[in-house]
């Protein structure tokens, strides 16, 4: 078993170089000045209520597109994994699919439905029905979120989900266990893995979005990936941007970590 | 019965949801108007205009080599990875999974800024290598968290069991571990490939220049309108792959509807299936992306040495007219675009790319040439400059003082847009923006310095107030306004203008004849308490390597028809006498909104830089409005 280890060395050195290098450049950068002395003032710059807020409004809305990805997706990758295996292989491409158009193009596209006199809201004029004003709210780029990474939370969730052998499925049914005592003592524990990939998959691009909020937001609801990405672009200030950085990767391992923890509890159970 | 019905039900709401947006893309691109706003009558000439369209297609092929190289480069790598991670103890294990989550904790932006910062530390030229390296970068967790659950759940004794029977620890992988984990690797694979195929912010920092995948040229043209070509294509791959899986899916396995046939016969069709997913599939999309990859990097190899690269505006010129300038002279036009004075101006003052003409705005052209990075211009190589009105060279003296270096472009003013039957009183100042009435109608422009002219001026402050109790009173008043504005828009007013989506909205004058011709409704006013005028003029930056060939593509440009061709195809006002008295339409020429009696208006203003700190003043200010 021993050697099976240096089939690492590939990714170890490949991680090295392009991820962890460049990252303690970030932490250089959040950690300098201009003039090149050392400070804290780029971190501090979280505090300030403006970027508060954001992050505030990010973790919220990243929150919600999350809870609601699983939601949709668990009985999604349920019925799913229940289908026989030709039909739901291409099924589940159906879900990649959507990808193969720009997610610009189609995240613009719910422009187009969702505006005041857009495709939506002049299909429910037409029934009588009370327009749906969602366009550049929080709801908008929840909307936005759900629908950019749904497939990243069914696709992990799925794959689990097939492995599970129905046999231990039917030895509970065998001994009593009603549909739902079935699902959350037996298929919701073996499960657990890819909710959490889904969960990682999900979360954290909705966290540290900046075009969704761009292009379904009209530019009135700024995230922290927004007050970033002006760091770097518009004020082209690199050190507060890394300093800001820094603070929201914090977040994000913190969550993450606590995920994780839940994570390792389940595994020993499971063995 | 029931629970399969709700099923049903259930999987076609997602499906809605999934395909709503993409079925609006595709509807597009039939669409005979070159706004999305607007139904003009079914078409198919977007499908013949992308092939004619290089950049599209080169963008195209660049995105799907550069795909299917870094998820098959990252599939092997992440693959590998977690069979190592599998077999490792729990300590290393974790940090293995924690080195895999670092990429997809990060930021995208932070990813990619990270990477150019380390790609310019070691003097890595940005192009498509580091395009490449990035998103294998990206892929691999990907790779990783899609393998590791599948691997979670192999069981360790088949394989040592294998092993026990004789197998070489390869054989007893690929005859046992492989065929357990393969839905993971094929699925990291494509999930790899698909997001390499969607990326856009870490190629927008890795990339170079003259290189991009249809990402980034989409994120160019978003500003500006996108192009329904790219709609046509989108239709095109989108149709390409679902024709593929329809075939790969149903064609063999038709017959055997039967479901619950005995196991051995279900499996022969199912290993021919398998057999075209694997191998003919990516065969054959393997030998097009090739051809098509050699097909056009063979055009791009036709260039001569004769070149000029120019750095301009997006869609800010009739493309015929890089056409008609190549054939004329033979000098390759490399043809750049950007979206900002402030993302172009840190690209031309690090020097990294040459650029040998570009188009940059009033304040930024000052900027640079405090900053000494323009050359100065040879006017006895550009005697067309001659057609370029004298008011308009007396104009640029605010920020060239001695018109040394600068010849305009475009130009225009800043001003209100409204749609006469949504709006009842007479519009004439910018207090109708405030205006309760109009709560949700009003379209706010994106930029910092855009936003607080208007207040500034409605303040009856100069624009290029540097104050702090001018600055802080109109951002109060931006504040103030803020639950009023529906959306704050760059180049999107004109699009939802068109489409009567809102009633008022802050728009360029050349936006204002294009959104005219295509919505009469609609109506542009400088408001009384003045404005800004704007010149965008071409440059030639110091480090250019080709100021002759600047100068002859200069001169071409100054030429009266083509000025004209290019107004007609952009619609800004040019400040080319001589094309404007060519204009065909009587009301265009004569138009107030194109070409207004400067004496006649009320009092512009042209935007200067205001210097560092001052930038930052705003800056703070800006964020405050937009995060209240």
């Amino acid at each position: 078993m021993k050697n099976k280890r240096y089939l690492a060395g590939p990714y170890l050195f490949w991680s090295v170089s392009f991820v962890v290098i460049p990252l303690l450049v970030i932490v250089y950068y959040a950690f300098t000045s201009d003039e090149g002395g050392f400070t804290l003032v780029n971190l501090a710059e979280i505090t300030t209520p403006e970027n508060l807020k954001a992050l505030g409004i990010s973790l919220l809305l990243s929150f919600v597109s999350t809870v609601v990805c699983l939601l949709l997706a668990y009985p999604l990758a349920m019925i799913l994994s229940s289908k026989n295996m030709n039909q739901s292989s291409f099924i589940v491409l159906i879900f990649i699919l959507p990808m193969w158009m720009n997610f610009l193009l189609r995240t613009m596209a719910w422009q187009t439905l969702l505006e005041k006199t857009g495709v939506i809201n002049s299909v429910l004029n037409f029934l009588h029905l009370p327009s749906l004003e969602i366009i550049n709210t929080p709801y908008a780029i929840v909307l936005g979120m759900v629908y950019n990474f749904l497939p990243f939370m069914v696709l992990p969730i799925y794959n689990v989900l097939i492995k599970i052998d129905k046999d231990v499925v039917n030895a509970a049914r065998d001994l009593g266990a009603n549909p739902v005592q079935t699902f959350l003592k037996i298929t919701l524990p073996l499960s657990v893995p890819g909710v959490i990939s889904g969960i990682t998959m999900v979360f954290v691009p909705a966290l540290t979005t900046f075009v969704i909020s761009d292009l379904l937001g009209g530019g009135k609801i700024l995230l922290i990936g927004n007050v970033i990405e002006q760091s770097f672009k518009q004020n082209s200030n690199w050190h507060v941007g890394s300093g800001l950085s820094l603070v929201l990767m914090v977040f994000i391992i913190a969550s993450m970590a606590l995920v994780a923890k839940y994570d390792k509890g389940e595994e020993g159970s499971m063995l | 019965m029931m629970r399969k019905v709700l099923q049903k039900i259930y999987l076609g709401l997602i499906f809605f949801l999934l395909y709503a947006p993409i079925v609006t893309l595709i509807v597009l691109s039939f669409n005979n108007s070159k706004t999305r706003a607007k139904w003009g009558g079914f078409t198919l000439k977007w499908y013949s205009e992308l092939f004619q369209n290089e950049q599209i297609m080169s963008a195209l092929y660049t995105t799907l080599i550069i795909a299917l190289l870094s998820a098959g480069i990252a599939t092997v790598i992440g693959t590998a990875a977690s069979i190592a991670i599998q077999g490792m103890k729990n300590r290393w294990r974790t940090l293995y999974m924690g080195l895999t989550n670092i990429p997809m904790m990060n930021a995208e932006i932070v990813m990619g800024i990270s990477l150019m910062l380390l790609f310019i530390a070691i003097h890595v030229t940005l192009g498509f290598g580091t395009i490449l390296i990035a998103h294998i970068t990206f892929n691999i967790p990907y790779v990783i968290l899609s393998v590791s659950p599948k691997l979670r759940q192999t069981s360790k004794h088949t394989y040592e069991a294998a092993m026990d029977l004789g197998a070489s620890p390869l054989q007893a992988f690929f005859k046992v571990v492989f065929p357990d984990i393969m839905p993971g690797v094929l699925s990291g694979f494509m999930l790899a490939f698909t997001m390499s195929l969607d990326d856009f912010v870490i190629t927008h920092f890795t990339k170079g220049p003259g290189i991009d995948t249809l990402s980034t040229k989409i994120y160019t043209e978003v500003r500006k309108g996108i192009k329904p070509e790219m709609y046509a294509l989108s239709t095109i791959l989108f149709t390409t792959v679902l024709v593929l899986l329809i075939l790969v899916n149903y064609s063999p396995d038709s017959q055997e509807e039967g479901g619950k046939k005995a196991r051995k016969a279900k499996k022969r069709p199912s290993k021919v299936r398998m057999m075209v997913v694997r191998r003919v599939i990516p065969a054959v999309i393997g030998l097009v992306v090739v051809a098509g990859g050699v097909y056009y990097a063979a055009l791009s190899q036709t260039m001569n040495d004769e070149k000029v690269i120019v750095y301009n505006w997006g869609e800010y010129i009739d493309p015929e007219v890089l056409t008609i300038f190549e054939e004329e002279t033979g000098i390759d036009v490399i043809y750049e675009e950007f979206e900002t004075n402030e993302i172009m101006y840190p690209k031309v003052s690090s020097g990294a790319i040459a650029y040998d003409l570009v188009c940059p705005s009033d304040y930024m052209i000052q900027r640079m040439i405090e900053n000494d990075l323009l050359a100065e211009i040879d006017f006895d190589n550009v005697p067309n400059a001659k057609y370029i009105g004298e008011g308009y060279m007396e104009q640029s003296r605010q920020f060239d003082p001695e018109n040394k270096y600068s010849i305009p472009y475009c130009w225009g003013t800043v001003g209100i847009l409204y749609n006469k039957t949504m709006v009842d009183e007479p519009v004439d100042s910018w207090s109708i923006l405030w205006d309760e009435k109009y709560k949700d109608n009003i379209l706010m422009q994106d930029s910092v310095r855009d936003a607080f002219a208007v207040a500034l001026r409605y303040l009856g402050y100069s624009l290029n107030s540097t104050d702090l109790d001018e600055l802080t009173a109109a951002e109060e008043l931006l504040i103030e306004q803020k639950p009023l504005v529906q959306a704050y828009v760059i180049d999107q007013v004109r699009d939802k203008m068109i489409g009567n989506e809102a009633a008022l909205g802050v728009i360029y004058s050349g936006e204002a004849i294009y959104t005219q011709w295509e919505n009469p409704d609609l109506e542009y006013v400088i408001p009384k308490e003045g404005s800004n005028i704007w010149i965008d003029s071409w440059v030639i930056p110091k480090n250019a390597e080709h100021k002759e060939n600047a100068e002859k593509f200069l001169n071409f440009l100054c030429r009266p028809d083509i000025a004209l061709m290019n107004f007609e195809y952009i619609t800004y006002s040019t400040p080319n006498v001589a094309a404007q008295e060519m204009i065909e339409d009587e009301t265009i020429r004569n138009s107030e909104v194109a070409f207004p009696d400067l004496s006649k208006l009320p009092e512009l203003e042209t935007f200067r830089y205001l210097g560092p700190e001052a930038d930052a003043v705003y800056n703070e200010l800006w964020n405050k409005v937009k995060s209240d």
